[in-house]
């Protein structure tokens, strides 16, 4: 285990990008830097989940794949949906 | 031949935590979320007034409190996963009830959300964001039961022995299913509670 990246920063940096979008909500403000903000800050604390807490950092190419994409899916599918609607 | 092929093959590649099957379970319902999320997107095209009106009744301190606690609650079921290749059964088994206890305090928080919403006469009926704001997260609800239903299984099969350093296979199932709860609920703290 890293002495700086392991399962005890990647908590601390969820939390802190918990907070920090719990503040853009406050700021009640939408538009393409809030969405894609949020966005980012959802995708990356996914991935962290995904790559150090269920540990399939190098599991089989088909499983991360699948975990990754799903997660690329969902938050394409969302960031188009807010972004692009009149 | 084929014996040292496929040992090369897993040296190569780390196998999955926990029981095969539990990842496929995982999968089926990350893809059952993933379609309700991008339903919700789309609904709101539709109904973007009236989203961005009643997100707004939200509670967003309940919504990031619970955040933090199933990030949390994710974290020390890591800590058991870890303890328990270490074979310090008794710290895993503690991580454990740790991590049932951040489960605990979600639901606690989640039923006050609840209790403060149909007290205002709110349902499934009031209207299209109501409808998938309780439908969504009630559907979450249930998986974090049944989530800390598993961990508790496995803290109790804990402590009567049945898990070391050899064999913790149990413990990396249960552990993978709960990380999974909170995956989604990253995604839908955001979409529901934040994004407009």
């Amino acid at each position: 285990m890293k002495i700086t990246y392991n399962i005890h920063s990647v908590w601390a940096v969820m939390v802190l990008l918990t907070i920090a979008s719990y503040f853009i909500g406050e700021l009640g403000s939408g538009g393409l830097v809030a969405t894609v903000f949020l966005l980012l800050a959802a995708g990356l604390k996914a991935v962290f989940i995904i790559r150090d807490f269920m540990e399939l950092r190098g599991v089989s190419f088909l499983w991360r794949a699948i975990m990754y994409g799903w997660l690329l899916v969902v938050c394409f599918s969302i960031g188009i949906a807010y972004l692009f609607s009149p | 031949m084929l014996d040292s092929t496929a040992s090369h093959a897993e040296i190569e590649a780390k196998l999955l935590p926990g029981d095969l099957a539990i990842w496929f379970f995982i999968f089926m319902e990350l893809l059952v979320f993933g379609i309700f999320f991008i339903i919700y997107a789309v609904m709101r095209i539709q109904n973007i007034e009236l989203f961005n009106q009643y997100q707004l009744t939200l509670n967003r301190e309940l919504g990031m409190a619970n955040t933090l606690l199933l990030i949390t609650s994710s974290y020390f079921v890591a800590r058991a996963v870890h303890a328990i290749r270490l074979n310090e059964v008794k710290r895993c088994i503690q991580w454990l009830y740790a991590g049932l206890a951040g489960g605990a305090g979600f639901l606690i928080l989640k039923s006050l959300e609840y209790s403060d919403k149909f007290s205002a006469g709110i349902s499934l009926d009031t209207n299209t964001f109501y409808m998938f704001y309780l439908s969504l997260t009630m559907f979450h609800f249930l998986h974090v039961v049944l989530g800390m239903v598993i961990l508790l299984a496995v803290a109790i099969k804990a402590s009567r022995g049945a898990y070391s350093a050899e064999n913790h296979t149990g413990v990396e199932t249960g552990a993978s299913y709960w990380h999974m709860v909170d995956l989604v609920w990253v995604i839908l703290f955001p979409l529901v509670y934040i994004i407009r």
